[in-house]
């Protein structure tokens, strides 16, 4: 989750976010390179005691800053759409789980075996205990074996939601009578936590998502026991 | 006794050659500092941090501290 005072990105607890950073830290670079530049050149051309400041034309300096932007952005596009298919390849998944969006709250389902459902409502603040976070707990969290595949289906039941976990590098909007696919692959055991990304009525603030990400055993041992509760 | 005529062309293509240089190569600086500075140890750490990471036993402190709801703390 974030932090207070947080500058950048949440710790990556997926493949694709760790490579979604790095790419993040190439395009930053390449942005405080040109407002290096560009600072540098604005502060030399405004303390001057000359008046004729003015080029009318010059074949070589058109060459150039033609040239040289064309050469930034092909250093940006490649990396980027490596990334981009990176994110497409086929990924062969363990296990599919949908997540359906409704006002305001995400509702679950892992009907590979068994049909598992559940609703994931947030925890109220006069609810929490000492140790959980304000806003951001559920009452039923989305399990998931660590390492593995995972495909999520984002779905919506009425308005448009958005199903996002910064740190695992997801974000997929939940459109009501259309089926998004998105994926992800949990690299470490944890709690992850995410919030509804796309404005949906009164509580859109108030419906997080938390995925939790255990050993397989464990996740058959969980899932398990929430069939018996239903 | 007579001075020497002072410059009296060319005076902005002389400051350019002199600054443009100067703000290419601190731009220059100021990207590889960054890569050096952020980038590349980013990128260390976390090649660092999965390289010695014993998922059983970081999940194990994690369990026992409490973190999970699927999992509950050994001997509850």
């Amino acid at each position: 989750m974030a932090h207070p005072s947080q500058l950048g990105f949440q710790d990556a607890a997926s493949p694709v976010m760790e490579e979604l950073l790095h790419f993040h830290d190439h395009a930053l670079m390449i942005v405080l390179l040109i407002s290096t530049l560009v600072l540098y050149i604005i502060v030399a051309m405004v303390s001057t005691k000359l008046t004729n400041k003015y080029i009318l034309d010059s074949q070589e300096i058109e060459i150039v800053w033609t040239v040289l932007p064309a050469v930034i952005l092909i250093l940006i596009a490649l990396p980027s759409l490596r990334i981009l298919y990176l994110m497409d390849e086929i990924n062969d998944p363990h296990l599919t789980i949908k997540a359906m969006g409704h006002q305001w709250y995400w509702s679950y389902e892992y009907t590979d075996y068994e049909d598992l459902g559940f609703d994931s409502y947030m925890v109220p603040t006069q609810d929490l205990v000492p140790g959980q976070f304000r806003l951001l707990e559920t009452d039923h969290r989305m399990v998931v074996p660590v390492e593995s595949p995972i495909r999520v289906l984002v779905s919506a039941e009425d308005v448009l939601h958005s199903w996002a976990v910064p740190s695992l590098g997801v974000k997929m909007d939940a459109v009501p009578g259309r089926l998004n696919q998105t994926a992800f692959i949990a690299s470490r055991p944890g709690v992850f936590y995410g919030q509804c990304s796309e404005i949906c009525g009164a509580n859109h603030s108030f419906m997080p998502i938390v995925v939790e990400a255990v050993p397989l055993e464990h996740f058959e041992k969980w899932s398990t026991m929430m069939l018996e509760d239903a | 006794m007579s001075l020497a005529k002072p410059a009296m062309r060319g005076l902005l293509g002389k400051r350019l050659r002199f600054h443009l240089p100067i703000a290419f190569a601190l731009s220059l600086v100021a990207a590889a500092a960054f890569k050096y500075g952020v980038t590349e140890p980013r990128k260390q750490a976390y090649a660092d941090f999965y390289k010695q990471y014993d998922t059983t036993k970081e999940f194990n402190n994690m369990r026992e501290a409490g973190v999970f709801e699927s999992v509950r703390p050994t001997g509850k």
